[in-house]
């Protein structure tokens, strides 16, 4: 068994230790009533048996593991596009809605896509044009605008 | 019964409301189309544009992308033999080897009118099995809901994949839902001080980033421009040897994906692979299986949409979803203010039959669609997805903005996201963990009522006739992937006994 495969069983049973810590300053019981922390904690039990089964189960092999990681490129593509939309989210307060997303869109298709220039322009403006008709004009949702206005 | 429908159609064929029937449908046949966004990422970028809509017309419209998206699966399993999503992976076979021999229009025209009558027919069960089992379901009380939400949980894991990683998925989801503050005491639990999140995690930013982005960064590590098989409208003519080969296939894929759509957790892929390996068995001509079988292709077809409608029948009588499409169509009733569960075909009478007359129209439209048009359809594939994949991201987080007019919830989307395309990477399936956030608050609160109804005795769940039913029903799901495994193993151990390894 590979370490990479332990990763779903690990971040359950992080999750399920976070779960118990997190909830350590509520009542388990209410007098009669099960408490706040009653379900979380049968949550974090059950979490941790089937983390300890899951990780036994590749142990021994019993338990198929398929890992499908992409090749070095798609791996860059995947990263390179996570980060634009981080930076999509964190430019949004600053510079608006519907202009980040027309930025992100255009800096995929160019940069990280390698799309021909002229088209990716094209396909940019009808992707902000969508979203300015259906989200602003039509459903008037207060899409963030440039510059805080 | 009548009368009820008749009501329902008047609803259904409201202007408005068709006009949003026929955007849902036409919406999933594209989503369907498009490989890696199945229906419950279309559903769920669509939902935060329901908001302004009445809670019928979103309903019939969410539910058009639900059962639409079957239809559009066929045409990238027939002409590239790229299926939209698992339920089209058996007409991926023989529909894109019928397409190769330059039957493609035969493959989408048997696909088509398989996938019409087999919904129309389930469409009917529907309308036939929902009420007496609603009434049914109000015999229920808090043991019996907490052990029929554990049931729905449990049967995904049961079938197909890794039990062990659908639990855990469910399991994550069940925990992340514990975040904001308990249902019943109104104590902030997990918020850590946070207003953001003492309010919960909402239930848009997980769906549209697990299915919804997650897809589309899977997609983009291998970006292939396939170019699509062509067809002519001349070519979608069915001749009487295919019709009398397909008209039983048609009814026992139907059948087949009926039931197996009831069920919780089973849903449209393994409803299609059964109606296949069923029809092999009756087809005269069992060796064209994979070779371009026309009668495989309709059986199929007809148990996948038949699948999409009838897991509508727990979820409008129950409340309890058994998919992950009917998980997002039961947020969205949540998200509109209606309480799910066996009260709402009486509560909320005008919304259910609306949106059963509504599947009956929505089916004709796809059926039209399909037809005369499928050429249209075909055309669009042509359309390199690399220029679809950014355009959805930005709109997806643009909805995710628009459901809670929250900066907070676009990061959401994107940590949801990340988490979705982590979970494909390591086979995790993701439906369980949706399933699980729907029904985390059913479920905590029904087991928290069944204990101080019983002051804290297990032995509720016993007791009650109804509920030690569901309790080994629970029991059963729980061994049943276990026995499972160890046959397999023993299998496998015989097999290498006898090979001599």
């Amino acid at each position: 068994m590979r370490l990479v495969e332990c990763v779903p069983a690990a971040f359950m049973l992080v999750l399920a230790c976070g779960i118990a810590i997190g909830t350590s300053g509520l009542n388990l019981w209410d007098g009669p009533t099960p408490g706040a922390r009653f379900f979380p904690i049968i949550l974090a039990i059950a979490a941790t048996a089937v983390a300890l089964a899951l990780l036994f189960a590749q142990w021994r092999g019993f338990e198929k593991v398929e890992l499908d990681f992409p090749t070095r490129l798609g791996a860059a593509r995947v990263g390179a596009t996570i980060l634009a939309l981080i930076a999509l989210a964190a430019g949004i307060p600053l510079v608006g809605f519907v202009p980040m997303v027309a930025a992100f869109v255009a800096l995929m298709l160019i940069l990280v896509l390698r799309q021909r220039i002229a088209i990716s322009l094209m396909a940019t403006a009808i992707v902000a044009g969508f979203i300015h008709f259906v989200f602003v004009r039509w459903l008037s949702v207060p899409l963030p605008m440039p510059f805080g206005i | 019964m009548l009368d009820q429908l008749f009501i329902g159609f008047a609803t259904a064929l409201e202007p408005n409301n068709l006009l949003f029937i026929f955007l849902g449908v036409l919406i999933g046949q594209i989503v369907g189309a498009l490989p890696g966004l199945g229906p419950s990422a279309g559903m769920a970028l669509l939902l935060p544009l329901t908001f302004g809509l009445e809670p019928v017309t979103a309903v019939m419209m969410l539910a058009g992308i639900m059962y639409g998206a079957q239809y559009g699966g066929t045409l990238t399993s027939v002409l590239i033999a790229v299926p939209g999503e698992a339920s089209g992976v058996m007409t991926a076979v023989d529909g894109n080897a019928m397409a190769r021999k330059g039957r493609a229009g035969a493959a989408l025209s048997i696909s088509a009118i398989g996938s019409f009558i087999a919904g129309i027919g389930s469409v009917m069960a529907v309308a036939l099995l929902a009420p007496p089992l609603a009434s049914f379901g109000l015999k229920f009380n808090a043991p019996e809901y907490f052990l029929l939400a554990l049931l729905g949980i449990l049967a995904i894991g049961s079938l197909g994949g890794s039990p062990l990683k659908s639990l855990g998925a469910a399991l994550i989801g069940l925990m992340i839902a514990l975040i904001g503050v308990d249902p019943l005491t109104g104590t902030p639990r997990l918020s850590f001080d946070q207003p953001t999140l003492m309010k919960g995690i909402d239930f848009i930013p997980v769906v549209i980033g697990v299915f919804g982005i997650a897809e589309v960064l899977a997609s983009l590590e291998r970006i292939e421009s396939v170019q699509p098989i062509r067809t002519r409208l001349r070519d979608m003519w069915l001749t009487k040897a295919d019709w009398m080969k397909c008209r039983f296939s048609i009814v026992r894929g139907g059948a087949i994906g009926l039931f197996v759509g009831i069920m919780p957790g089973a849903g449209a892929s393994i409803a299609s692979l059964l109606a296949y390996l069923t029809e092999r068995k009756f087809s005269s001509t069992p060796e064209d299986f994979g070779k371009g079988a026309i009668d495989g292709v309709a059986a199929a077809e007809a148990a996948n949409n038949a699948a999409s409608h009838g897991a509508a029948i727990p979820m409008l009588s129950l409340g309890i979803p058994g998919s992950a499409s009917t998980a997002i169509l039961l947020a969205a009733l949540i998200l509109h203010g209606i309480r799910p569960g066996p009260q709402l075909m009486m509560q909320e009478s005008v919304l259910v039959w609306g949106l059963i007359a509504s599947m009956f129209v929505g089916n004709l439209f796809l059926l039209i669609l399909n037809l005369p048009l499928a050429p249209v359809f075909a055309a669009l594939l042509r359309i390199p997805y690399v220029y679809l994949a950014p355009a959805i991201l930005g709109v997806s987080l643009v909805g995710a903005y628009a459901a809670t007019l929250d900066i907070t919830t676009v990061w959401m989307s994107l940590f949801f996201g990340v988490l979705g395309y982590l979970m494909i990477k390591f086979d995790v399936p993701r439906p369980p963990l949706v399933l699980a956030l729907v029904l985390a608050s059913l479920m905590e609160m029904s087991l928290r009522q069944a204990l101080l109804l019983s002051f804290g005795s297990p032995m509720i769940f016993v007791e009650r006739p109804i509920s030690l039913i569901l309790l080994t029903a629970v029991i059963a799901a729980l061994l049943l992937p276990v026995f499972a495994a160890v046959r397999r193993r023993r299998d496998a151990l015989r097999a290498g006994v006898g090979t001599g390894r």
